[in-house]
């Protein structure tokens, strides 16, 4: 079989470029473990994990630390209120967040209880005299890191809103329990005058406010899946499949530059006059980094099982069906060296084949929601992305691990993976076999 | 006087016009090759030899005319062909990471020499271009005439009827350029056919059996080289007769 000559002889062409086996081996595990963690904090910012803030609190009363406390209930919210063992100040927590540091810093400042309690009451007593009152407001400072996206601070803002609702509203209740008696006493005084009964307060009944923090209604999150809560969605499996297929397919430039290198080196034109088909000497390129591919798959799949979670992130979990994410991964690879061909036989020379094949991977990745995922996307671009090799396989990726996909079901994807790699090979088949007729 | 039998090539009118170019490489080339012989290809730069040697492997459709080898049509019997040529192109077309032995074993599989006699057939090549000893090295610290020698091992591996050889000792030291001429001449004594193109005058006297002599894709003379030199009168030996022909003005041209 010509067809093993020639992946034997692209495999020991391979171990033979030290260089190259680190970029092919090496590269894309750095890349899945470094993206995977970056992501892995954006995700944890967009709702999938507490945000870290620092909090210092120069209020002397006990509303400061009521805030702290519902801020921390809430579970939104990470606080830290020292930094190496030493309470932090106002000048400090700004230091750290413009130095990046932190992304946050909350203030609350000093007269705050004082200042809420005042207000409370005169907000309260306006209502039960039916007076117009504007009462004073405290402010809570919010620095933020200029770099901090829009998403993230609107997650921390709604999460700050929360706690000031909940304790404006436990104060005005406080603040109503207690003036409302008082309140009922002076007008019946002022209507009935010495007629009216001198203990009024102490027979109404005790109102409390207890009941402003239980909840009526409460969402109740379920997956669209088909058992309920059966795996959910981590910060791991949608980075770690995302960024291993981006890994993957930069396959093309070594499997491109192979073919190049043979053109310039002149073994190909050898080749040409030899009883070898186009088939044989194409296949064995794509079946030698097929191979290659699949390695790599294995070694970042790795990554996100076993190195991943020593940063703290969750395990990755690979759904129930392994030969459903063995297809996948055989097709995804496909694809990719299927398009390593077609570079190698389209471009000029290696620097076309790089640049190209970089940049519409890169592309491929960016509107196959590699980097953001497509449901954030504008409409016009989530229609575009239904075209890239990489949506499609990392949409059936997630389909195993998060939909717990089957083989039935990540059909269509491997399909189109499959139909892609055909195409590439004929196309490329096509260009090869002009040049060796001599065209 | 050589009957049809003993014609192994022969090329019809051969005419080659590459894309956008204004006028053809090779012009009209009619020639023919004897069974058993060296001939040689000669010619400046730009000349239309490397052209020729293209279109006779399979590499090159000819715009017009014909070339026929061991009976079939370069261009129809493609196929056929590549089994029964081997050629030596102008570059080192090895991989450079692999040992002189990797390389044959690959070129061997890709020339299809049956399993059984590959062991024998790189051993004999090597032998022949004196590598033995070297064999389990990589191409890449090779001197340029060790490179050069197992570029001319590669493709006699599968004992080819005609051997195509474009300018196969350039650019290498006067030992290994010898000994690559020496082992030429065995060659054509077992039985082999080769077509041969040199800048060296010398050479091309020295072992060719007929040559003909081309520019601007035409051929200008052709027959044995001491009868050309002798038919030309004033002319001591090839080189200078093939400089009273193509003149003395610089080839350098552009791609």
């Amino acid at each position: 079989m010509l067809l093993l000559a020639n992946i034997k002889k692209e495999l020991l062409l391979l171990s033979r470029d030290r260089v190259s086996l680190l970029v092919l081996f090496v590269m894309p595990m750095v890349l899945v473990l470094i993206l995977s963690l970056i992501q892995d904090d954006l995700f944890r910012a967009t709702g999938g994990a507490a945000t870290t803030a620092l909090f210092v609190n120069l209020d002397e009363g006990e509303l400061g630390h009521e805030f702290e406390k519902s801020l921390q209930d809430n579970g939104a919210l990470e606080l830290v209120k020292s930094l190496s063992g030493k309470e932090i100040d106002s000048a400090a927590a700004r230091k750290s967040v413009f130095n990046g540091e932190y992304q946050f810093a909350i203030i609350v400042p000093a007269g705050f209880s004082a200042t809420i309690n005042q207000s409370a009451e005169d907000a309260v007593r306006g209502a039960l005299r039916d007076e117009k009152v504007i009462p004073r407001s405290s402010r809570i400072t919010v620095i933020f890191d200029p770099a901090v996206r829009g998403v993230y601070r609107s997650a921390v803002l709604n999460a700050l809103q929360l706690g000031v609702v909940g304790l404006e509203l436990s104060r005005k209740g406080a603040v109503f329990e207690k003036l409302l008696p008082e309140e009922l006493q002076r007008n019946i005084e002022a209507q009935m005058g010495s007629y009216a009964p001198t203990d009024l307060a102490d027979q109404l009944p005790r109102i409390s406010f207890d009941w402003t923090n239980q909840s009526l209604i409460s969402l109740d999150e379920e997956l669209a899946s088909p058992k309920k809560y059966a795996t959910l969605p981590t910060s791991v499996q949608q980075n770690v499949p995302a960024w291993t297929l981006f890994g993957m397919f930069f396959i093309v430039i070594p499997l491109a530059g192979t073919l190049i290198r043979e053109r310039q080196e002149g073994t190909l034109t050898r080749l040409m006059t030899m009883p070898v088909s186009n088939g044989s000497l194409l296949l064995g390129k794509v079946s030698a980094h097929l191979l290659i591919c699949l390695i790599q798959f294995g070694l970042m799949i790795m990554v996100g099982r076993f190195i991943l979670p020593l940063f703290g992130t969750p395990v990755l979990e690979l759904g129930s069906d392994p030969l459903a994410l063995l297809l996948v991964a055989v097709s995804a690879a496909l694809a990719a060296c299927g398009f390593g061909i077609l570079v190698g036989v389209v471009a000029r020379s290696y620097d076309q084949a790089a640049i190209f094949g970089s940049v519409s991977i890169v592309i491929a990745g960016a509107l196959g929601g590699v980097m953001v995922p497509v449901y954030v996307m504008p409409r016009f671009m989530q229609k575009i992305s239904v075209l890239s090799p990489l949506g499609w396989g990392l949409d059936a990726f997630l389909d195993i691990f998060v939909r717990d996909g089957r083989i039935s079901s990540v059909l269509p994807q491997v399909a189109a993976l499959w139909t892609f790699f055909l195409v590439c090979l004929a196309v490329a088949l096509i260009v090869f076999r002009r040049w060796r007729q001599g065209y | 006087m050589r009957s049809d039998n003993d014609i192994i090539l022969s090329t019809d009118h051969l005419v080659k016009t590459y894309r956008g170019a204004t006028s053809p490489a090779v012009d009209g080339v009619t020639l023919s090759v004897g069974k058993g012989s060296i001939f040689g290809l000669l010619g400046p730069n730009g000349a239309g030899k490397t052209t020729t040697i293209s279109i006779l492997c399979t590499l090159l459709q000819p715009s017009a005319g014909k070339a026929t080898l061991l009976g079939h049509d370069v261009v129809r019997d493609a196929a056929a062909v590549r089994g029964k040529i081997g050629l030596v192109p102008q570059d080192i077309a090895l991989y450079g990471s692999l040992t002189a032995r990797e390389n044959l074993y690959y070129f061997a599989r890709m020339l299809r020499v049956p399993k059984s006699l590959i062991e024998s057939r790189i051993n004999e090549s090597l032998q022949l271009v004196e590598l033995t000893e070297c064999a389990d090295q990589r191409v890449s610290t090779f001197s340029g005439g060790m490179k050069r020698r197992c570029n001319l091992a590669v493709a006699i591996l599968h004992h080819p009827e005609i051997l195509f050889l474009d300018e196969p000792t350039v650019g290498i030291d006067t030992q290994s350029r010898n000994l690559i001429l020496e082992r030429l001449t065995e060659l054509k004594q077992q039985g082999m056919t080769l077509v041969y193109t040199t800048h060296y005058m010398e050479e091309a006297q020295q072992i060719c059996d007929d040559v003909v002599i081309i520019d601007g894709g035409r051929v200008i003379a052709s027959g044995e080289p001491r009868q050309l030199v002798a038919e030309a009168g004033g002319c001591d030996n090839l080189e200078e007769l093939f400089l009273v022909l193509t003149g003395k003005q610089l080839r350098d041209r552009t791609e």
